[in-house]
C-alpha cells in the first residue's frame, strides 16, 4: 500500500513537473524518437550469410549496454562488479552463445536509457548503420559498383537524421581522450575496456574481408578468421586486447579507403562510446551533471565544426601512427600469434590535427617496436616471428616532446656478404606478394623490422626492396631517421597487385556515378608522409 | 431484431474497444493496446515502418457456452515523428449452439492516431491518443464512436509501468432489462471510460516481454455495473521481424466472469519508398 501511494506521489509529482516549464523540466524534455531502417532487398543478409558473426553483435549490443547501466546505476560497487563479475558473464556465456536477435539495449540499460535518451539513439542508429553496410558487403547479388552505389545510399539515408547522425568529418583524439573526464574508464576498468575495443575492433575489422575477398568462398573464410582473431583477443585478457582505441584505417585499411566516410563515422561512435564510458566513470563529473555532459560530447560528435582534423588525409595518418599492432592488429593478412603492442595500455598520444602525425605521449609510453624510438631503445633484428621483439624493451616514459630526443637504437652488427644477399632474395619474394606486403606496410612494428633487415643488404638490392615496398619515385633517405614516409596502401581488392585508390565515381564501372544528393565522401589520397615510426632502429639522427 | 443488431454492433464495437488498436510495434519491447494486453505503453511505431497484423486473434469464453471470435487484419504506419496512425477491419464470428446463432462479418472500420509526447528521462513519457469506430460492415455498429486517451510510461530498474485513461464519446446504449444478450455484450464493452495499470518486465536475452495488468471500464450500456478486468500475457521477438504475442483474462466482477485470449503476430518493415532528399 505504501509503494502504491509513492508510486501515485511520483506520478503526481511528474504531472506537475510536466506541466510547469521550469528549466529543470525543459533540461529533461526530449523528443527524440526512433526511425527504421532503409527498407531494400539486401536487409538482414548478413544475419543469413554470417550467422555466427552477425549473432555477435547482438551480444556486443547487451556488453554495451550492461556496462552503462552499472556505471550509472552502481557507481560505488567496486571494480570487480565489471571487471570480474560482469566480464565473466559476457565472455563465458553472452559471447558463447550469442542471442539469436538484435537486443532491446532499453530492456538492459533501462535507467541509462532515462539518462540520456539522445546518446542511446544516436548510437543505435550508427548500430543501424553498422548492420545495414554489412548487409550491403554480404549481398551476393550485387557487384562492386552496386554496392558502392548501395552504400553511399545508406550513407545518405543515416545523415538524414541531423539529431542523431555522428559527423562525418574526422574528430581529433583530443575530444575523446583530452577531456577533462577522460581516461577514467580505461584505468578503473582496463579488461572491460579492452573487450570493448576489442568489439570495436571486431565491427569494423568485419568489413575488410567483406572488401577484400573476391569470391563468396573467400569472404567466408575470411569473415571466420576475423571472428576468430577476436576470440583471441579474449584469452589472458588484456594482454591481447586492443591498448588503443582501434582506428577503422589501420585496422581495416581497404574498408576505410573504399568508404572513408563510413569509417569515420564508425571511429566517431566508438570514440564517443569511450567518452560515456569516461563521464560516467569518473567521479569528478557530479551525478547531476552527467547527462549534460554526456548531451554537450553528444552535441561535439555530430557537429562538423569541433575538434575536426585537417583532413581525412590526417584521420588516415594519425591512425597508422598509433600503430595497429596497438589496436588488435589488422583484421586480415594477420599472423598467427597476436602483435605486440608498442605502447602502455591505454597510453595517449598526442597528434597534430592538421597533418595526424603524432606529436608525443600525453599518457602511458612506448613499450617496444616502433613506439619504443619514441622515448625509448628497443633491441633491434628479427626474430622468427616478425612480433617477437615487440616489447623487448622495459617501458620507459616517452619525452614531452615527441620525436624530440628520441633515443635510436645501435644497428645491427653486419651480416656476412652471402646472408644479406639471402636476406635481400627472401624480403624480395615476399615483398612480391601483395598481401604480405600491405601487411608489412599496415604494421609498424614489421616495417620497421623490414627496414632494419635492409641496411644490412647491399646498395643496389637495398635500392631495390625499398623500391618494392615503398614504390618507384620514393625518398629512401627520408625513410630513415626521424623523417620517415609512408603511404596508405590497402591491400587491393583482388588481392592481386596493389592499386591506387579511387574515387566512388571511377570505382563504379560504367560511368556510375553517385546519385544527386548523396554527399560524395572526400578519399584519402596516397600521399608521401612523414612517418615517425618508419626507420626506428635503424640510424641515429 | 432492432435488440439483436444492437448487441452485434455492440459486440463489434467491444471487440475494438478491448484492444482500441491491434499492432503498432517494431517489436517485443513496445507494447500495444491488445497485444496481449489493454494497457500499452507510451511509444508509437518507428518513424518510417509499417507494421502489418495479419490475423490477430481473440477469443472470448461466456456464459452458457458462447465463444466469440474476432481478428482484424491492422495496417499500422509510423507516419511522423513519434506518430502512428493504424486503421483495421475487425472481422467478428459468433457462435452460440444454444440459440442456433452463427454469424459473421466485418464490425466496422477502426482507425486510430497515437502521439508519443516526449522520451522518458526523469519525466515519465507521455502519449495522447484519438481513434474511431465507424459504422461499416454486418455487425458493425449504428452509430460512429470516438475515442481519446491518455498513456504514460515509467520506468524502474527491473519493471516498467504503464497507465492509460480512455473515454468514449457516442451515444449510449440502452438494452430492456431482461432481453437476450445472445453474443454476450456485457462481457466486452466499449466503455465510457476505462483507466488501468500494467506492469512489464523483460528478458533482454531472450527479447520476451511479460506483464501483466488490471484494469476498470465503465460499460456504455446504460445500467451496466463498472468492470474490474485483470490480465497476463507475454510478447516474443521471433526474428528480426516478426513479434509474437499470446495473453489471457478474466473478468473478475459482474455476472458474467468469462475469460478471454489472445494471440497474434506482426510483421515489420520499412516503407518500400525513399525518404525525401534534404
Amino acid at each position: 500500500m505504501r509503494r502504491i501511494r509513492r508510486l501515485s506521489h511520483q506520478l503526481v509529482a511528474a504531472l506537475v513537473v510536466a506541466v510547469l516549464p521550469t528549466r529543470a523540466a525543459t533540461a529533461q524534455w526530449s523528443q527524440v524518437y526512433e526511425q527504421f531502417y532503409l527498407q531494400a532487398p539486401h536487409n538482414w543478409t548478413f544475419r543469413t550469410e554470417y550467422s555466427h558473426a552477425d549473432r555477435l553483435f547482438n551480444a556486443f549490443d547487451y556488453g554495451h549496454a550492461i556496462l552503462y547501466e552499472t556505471l550509472w546505476r552502481k557507481p560505488d560497487a567496486p571494480a570487480s562488479r565489471l571487471e570480474e563479475k560482469e566480464y565473466a558473464f559476457l565472455v563465458n556465456r553472452v559471447l558463447v552463445r550469442p542471442p539469436r536477435n538484435p537486443l532491446e539495449e532499453a530492456a538492459i540499460e533501462p535507467m541509462y536509457a532515462r539518462l540520456a535518451p539522445e546518446a542511446k539513439m544516436m548510437f543505435d542508429w550508427a548500430h543501424v548503420l553498422h548492420r545495414q553496410l554489412y548487409d550491403v558487403l554480404a549481398d551476393e547479388r550485387l557487384d562492386r559498383a552496386a554496392k558502392d552505389r548501395e552504400v553511399q545510399r545508406i550513407i545518405a539515408y543515416y545523415k538524414s537524421r541531423p539529431d542523431l547522425a555522428f559527423s562525418s568529418r574526422p574528430k581529433s583524439m583530443a575530444l575523446m581522450q583530452e577531456q577533462p573526464y577522460s581516461l577514467a574508464f580505461r584505468k578503473r576498468y582496463p579488461k572491460f575496456n579492452g573487450l570493448i575495443w576489442g568489439y570495436h575492433w571486431l565491427q569494423i575489422g568485419l568489413y575488410e574481408p567483406l572488401v577484400t575477398g573476391t569470391t563468396r568462398e573467400a569472404r567466408q573464410a575470411g569473415v571466420r578468421a576475423t571472428v576468430s582473431r577476436f576470440f583471441q583477443m579474449l584469452q589472458d585478457a588484456p594482454t591481447h586486447m586492443p591498448h588503443q582505441m582501434p582506428m577503422t584505417p589501420a585496422v581495416a585499411p581497404a574498408f576505410a579507403a573504399r568508404y572513408p566516410e563510413a569509417g569515420i563515422i564508425f571511429d566517431n561512435l566508438h570514440s564517443m562510446h569511450d567518452v560515456v564510458s569516461d563521464i560516467l566513470t569518473n567521479p569528478a563529473v557530479p551525478r547531476d551533471r552527467k547527462r549534460a555532459e554526456i548531451l554537450r560530447a553528444a552535441r561535439l560528435f555530430k557537429d562538423d565544426t569541433s575538434y575536426v582534423m585537417g583532413s581525412t588525409e590526417a584521420w588516415v595518418r594519425m591512425s597508422q601512427h598509433m600503430g595497429v599492432e596497438n589496436m588488435g592488429g589488422p583484421a586480415v593478412g594477420f599472423l598467427p600469434s597476436m602483435p605486440t603492442p608498442t605502447v602502455t595500455y591505454g597510453a595517449v598520444m598526442t597528434h597534430d590535427d592538421r597533418t595526424g602525425e603524432m606529436t608525443g605521449f600525453k599518457y602511458g609510453s612506448a613499450t617496444g617496436g616502433d613506439h619504443a624510438a619514441h622515448g625509448a631503445p628497443v633491441s633491434g633484428g628479427a626474430g622468427a616471428d616478425a612480433h617477437a621483439g615487440h616489447g623487448a624493451a622495459a617501458p620507459v616514459p616517452a619525452p614531452a616532446g615527441g620525436h624530440e630526443g628520441h633515443a635510436m637504437p645501435a644497428a645491427p652488427s653486419a651480416p656476412t656478404a652471402p646472408a644479406a644477399a639471402a636476406a635481400a632474395a627472401f624480403q624480395l619474394r615476399m615483398l612480391g606478394d601483395s598481401l604480405i606486403r600491405a601487411r608489412v606496410m599496415a604494421d609498424t612494428a614489421m616495417h620497421r623490422l623490414a627496414m632494419e633487415a635492409m641496411q644490412a643488404m647491399p646498395p643496389e638490392q637495398r635500392a631495390e626492396v625499398m623500391q618494392r615496398m615503398h614504390g618507384a619515385g620514393h625518398d629512401h633517405g627520408a625513410m630513415h631517421g626521424a623523417a620517415g614516409a609512408a603511404t596508405f596502401t590497402p591491400p587491393s581488392r583482388r588481392g592481386a597487385t596493389p592499386r591506387p585508390r579511387r574515387t566512388p565515381k571511377a570505382a563504379a564501372p560504367g560511368g556510375t556515378t553517385p546519385r544527386a544528393g548523396v554527399s560524395k565522401p572526400a578519399v584519402p589520397t596516397p600521399a608521401p608522409t612523414r612517418d615517425p615510426h618508419a626507420g626506428h632502429g635503424t640510424h641515429r639522427p | 431484431m432492432p435488440h439483436q443488431s444492437r448487441r452485434l454492433a455492440l459486440v463489434a464495437a467491444a471487440l475494438l474497444s478491448a484492444r482500441a488498436s491491434l499492432g503498432a510495434q517494431t517489436d517485443y519491447f513496445n507494447t500495444d493496446a491488445g497485444r496481449p494486453l489493454t494497457i500499452e505503453d507510451a511509444y508509437a511505431l518507428e518513424r518510417r515502418s509499417i507494421e502489418i497484423q495479419g490475423a490477430p486473434l481473440r477469443l472470448e469464453r461466456i456464459r452458457g457456452g458462447q465463444y466469440r471470435w474476432g481478428i482484424e487484419p491492422e495496417l499500422s504506419v509510423g507516419l511522423f515523428p513519434r506518430t502512428q496512425i493504424e486503421i483495421g477491419v475487425p472481422l467478428v464470428f459468433v457462435d452460440d449452439p444454444s440459440r442456433g446463432d452463427r454469424r459473421a462479418g466485418a464490425a466496422g472500420v477502426d482507425m486510430s492516431v497515437l502521439y508519443n509526447l516526449n522520451r522518458e528521462t526523469s519525466l515519465p513519457a507521455f502519449a495522447v491518443g484519438v481513434g474511431a469506430l465507424l459504422p461499416a460492415g454486418s455487425l458493425g455498429p449504428r452509430d460512429p464512436y470516438g475515442n481519446a486517451k491518455v498513456v504514460m510510461t515509467r520506468t524502474f530498474p527491473a519493471f516498467r509501468v504503464h497507465a492509460n485513461a480512455q473515454a468514449t464519446f457516442g451515444p449510449r446504449l440502452s438494452l430492456p432489462a431482461g432481453s437476450p444478450d445472445p453474443v454476450g455484450g456485457n462481457t466486452l464493452e466499449l466503455s465510457r471510460w476505462l483507466a488501468g495499470v500494467a506492469v512489464d518486465r523483460t528478458l533482454p536475452l531472450r527479447s520476451m516481454l511479460l506483464a501483466a495488468e488490471v484494469f476498470a471500464r465503465a460499460p456504455l450500456v446504460r445500467g451496466q455495473p463498472l468492470e474490474w478486468n485483470a490480465g497476463v500475457g507475454t510478447r516474443w521477438q521471433a526474428n528480426v521481424r516478426w513479434a509474437m504475442d499470446a495473453g489471457v483474462g478474466r473478468h473478475l466482477t459482474g455476472d458474467d466472469r468469462g475469460w478471454y485470449l489472445t494471440l497474434g503476430g506482426a510483421y515489420a518493415m520499412g516503407w518500400p519508398w525513399r525518404p525525401a532528399r534534404r
